[in-house]
């Protein structure tokens, strides 16, 4: 429960990092580990591989801005690939002097750490197109909600034989560099590709590797957990302007509150609870403000909200590995899209009923995928 | 009316501290008892109560028992008024002739303010106001007590020291006697009713009935032993116990959408308004 220095040996130099980097498993992990702002050493390690993302969507667009603004990569060494080159995100992208194609097998060939930032319906069809440029160096480092290692593993074992995958669930506020990430490991990776993914990562905010059993339940916090967050400033914001404030201040206020106490938080070893009295005084307004909230179900609300969030991640990742998905839940443009790239096919499954799906991994019912070459 | 022998009539003016009770009823049973577990000698404690109903137990533990609340107050330094609230009027009334300021009053009926007992006695009169709870009887009591106009720290330090056996001692503003009325008089209710949930849940899972309050009797105490002893926030205890994705979380998890927390928070609060109503009911009653 008490923070402590790590240090991450690379190749060329080293890193020390304060922060938390332990490997978690559910019945180990007790207490509230405590991330400070990542604080870089005064040598930086600047990272020398090449990252691409396939998908240049919000999550591309938080991450490369997150590096970007941490200076651990050049943006140079950066390349995206997206079939809409309309995306807002796109030119945000290209602003920052990120290389963009069309072409996902181009974004491999430039790539050593491949970032797999596309929907997660979306991951079977590109891990089609891209399987045969996969080479030894390659780290391949799945994003998607709900797409497991041993489905991605299973894909790709289709091309190579020891295909470097690990998974990771980051959240949006990578962007301003307080991002929490956790990654889970696959059965290739070695150490090493954990330690780069970590340091990537860190330079974002807080970043520890899990078992990936657990991966669910930390969508279902932190993934979603800005979410909760913008909607309890909404809130808190309509509070102020209901008594008085002007807008953009009650905005700034309450997100300076959470931001704060957040902070104290995570700098304190206390407990939260024992925090909240700290800030009750008897009979005042706080405590008045928080039986109010008691009685509305507030903690039981967001209890709720984490499970939701998780068991929908669960369903989800079921669905997927069902390996049945039916066209609605797929946008139908996105669908377009894709299927345009050369090398992607679909084979219908014809079932008979009206919910015939689309068989996301063609390796089933024969020969359908076209391999390049 | 009767008279019942006296053991050990205080002929002796030693310097020990001589203590009376005037009622005899459960809070002077275990204040009594708390008392003499501590330095005070049974041949220097008396109780009056109007009829011997109630006296057997006190004479068990070697204290002198009489009808007379005149003698109680002129034989003892310290006097617990610990009668009925609408009697504490007529009581005093009684007995205020006979009060000096060498006694201290401390006065245990719920709602009966300073200023209204203050108005009852002589002028100068060290009066403290003290509200126990239920467990005084098994010296595990929470006791705040406030003191009145005249009532010196001096005085405050010794109800402590008389006291310290009964349980937790604190002292406090008068202000904070309702409050304590809620969170600890009344509170020991609510942890009854806690205690019975908890054993209904049990049958409803198939314990017999009996073994279950036997064993929601020992939680609540082992917790609250717990929670005392390792000087935690009872937050931070919560948090120790629960295993990820174990038992208590997804208990707790349901105990929170029943919004108990609120429903126990309203609940001292009603109690504590009740307190306060109360108290002003008497007041302006005994102004009368």
């Amino acid at each position: 429960m008490y923070p402590y220095h790590s240090q991450i040996t690379h190749g060329c130099c080293q890193v020390s990092e304060e922060g938390f980097h332990h490997s978690l498993s559910g019945d180990q992990f007790q207490g509230f580990p405590s991330s400070l702002s990542v604080v870089c050493s005064q040598r930086r390690h600047i990272i020398r591989m090449s990252v691409g993302f396939i998908g240049a969507g919000q999550l591309a667009h938080a991450l490369v801005k997150g590096f970007t603004a941490a200076g651990v990569i050049a943006t140079h060494r950066i390349t995206a690939s997206s079939p809409d080159s309309e995306l807002p995100t796109v030119s945000g992208l290209r602003k920052m002097g990120v290389n963009l194609t069309i072409s996902n097998k181009e974004t491999v060939n430039k790539s050593d750490v491949l970032f797999l930032a596309v929907k997660p319906h979306i991951i079977p069809f590109v891990l089609d197109e891209i399987g045969p440029d996969i080479e030894d160096r390659h780290l391949i480092v799945s994003c998607a909600a709900g797409v497991t290692i041993s489905s991605i593993e299973k894909k790709l074992l289709q091309y190579r034989p020891f295909p470097k995958v690990m998974r990771c669930m980051t959240n949006t506020p990578v962007v301003v560099r307080e991002g929490a990430t956790v990654y889970a490991t696959g059965t290739y990776a070695q150490v090493e590709d954990s330690q780069l993914l970590e340091q990537l990562m860190s330079s974002v905010g807080f970043c520890t590797e899990v078992e990936e059993d657990l991966i669910d339940a930390v969508t279902g916090l932190s993934g979603s957990g800005p979410a909760y967050a913008f909607t309890a400033l909404d809130a808190l914001a309509d509070g102020g302007v209901k008594m008085g404030l002007p807008r953009r201040l009650a905005v700034r206020l309450g997100a300076q509150a959470l931001l704060g106490a957040a902070k104290m938080l995570l700098d304190s070893e206390q407990h939260p609870g024992q925090l909240k009295d700290n800030v009750c005084s008897p009979g005042g307004a706080t405590i008045h403000a928080l039986h109010v909230m008691e009685s509305g179900g507030f903690r039981s609300l967001l209890i709720n909200a984490v499970e939701a969030s998780c068991i929908r991640t669960r369903e989800l990742q079921y669905l997927a590995d069902q390996e049945r998905i039916s066209p609605a839940a797929i946008k139908k443009t996105t669908l377009d899209q894709v299927l345009q790239q050369p090398g992607v096919t679909v084979s219908g499954g014809a079932n008979g009923n009206s919910r015939s799906g689309l068989s996301l991994f063609n390796n089933r019912g024969g020969p359908s995928i076209k391999k390049k070459n | 009316c009767h008279c019942y022998a006296l053991s050990g009539k205080a002929s002796d003016m030693d310097s020990q501290l001589k203590i009376g009770f005037i009622g005899a009823g459960n809070m002077a049973f275990g204040i009594a008892k708390g008392i003499l577990a501590g330095n005070v000698l049974p041949v220097n404690v008396r109780v009056s109560a109007p009829s011997s109903r109630n006296l057997g137990r006190f004479q068990e533990l070697g204290i002198a028992v009489t009808h007379s609340n005149v003698e109680v107050v002129s034989g003892s330094d310290v006097v617990f008024v610990a009668v009925k609230p609408h009697l504490v009027s007529p009581v005093l009334n009684e007995i205020s002739l006979h009060v000096t300021d060498r006694h201290i009053i401390v006065s245990v009926a719920a709602g009966v303010t300073l200023t209204t007992l203050e108005e009852l006695l002589p002028e100068n009169s060290v009066v403290i106001r003290l509200m126990p709870n239920l467990p005084c009887m098994v010296q595990e009591g929470a006791l705040l007590f406030s003191r009145g106009t005249h009532a010196k720290q001096e005085d405050g330090a010794l109800l402590h020291s008389l006291l310290h056996r009964c349980g937790l001692v604190e002292e406090g503003p008068e202000a904070w006697i309702d409050i304590h009325t809620g969170l600890s008089g009344s509170g020991v209710a609510f942890v009854y009713l806690f205690a019975e949930a908890l054993a209904d849940g049990a049958v409803k899972m198939g314990m017999p009935s009996a073994l279950a309050h036997s064993i929601a009797s020992q939680t609540v105490l082992g917790a609250g032993r717990l929670l005392r002893e390792s000087e935690k926030h009872p937050a931070q205890l919560r948090s120790e116990v629960c295993t990820p994705g174990g038992t208590t979380i997804y208990g707790l998890h349901t105990l929170e959408q029943g919004g108990v927390r609120a429903a126990t928070m309203s609940a001292v609060e009603s109690a504590t308004v009740r307190a306060r109503e109360l108290g002003q009911k008497s007041a302006a009653a005994s102004r009368k």
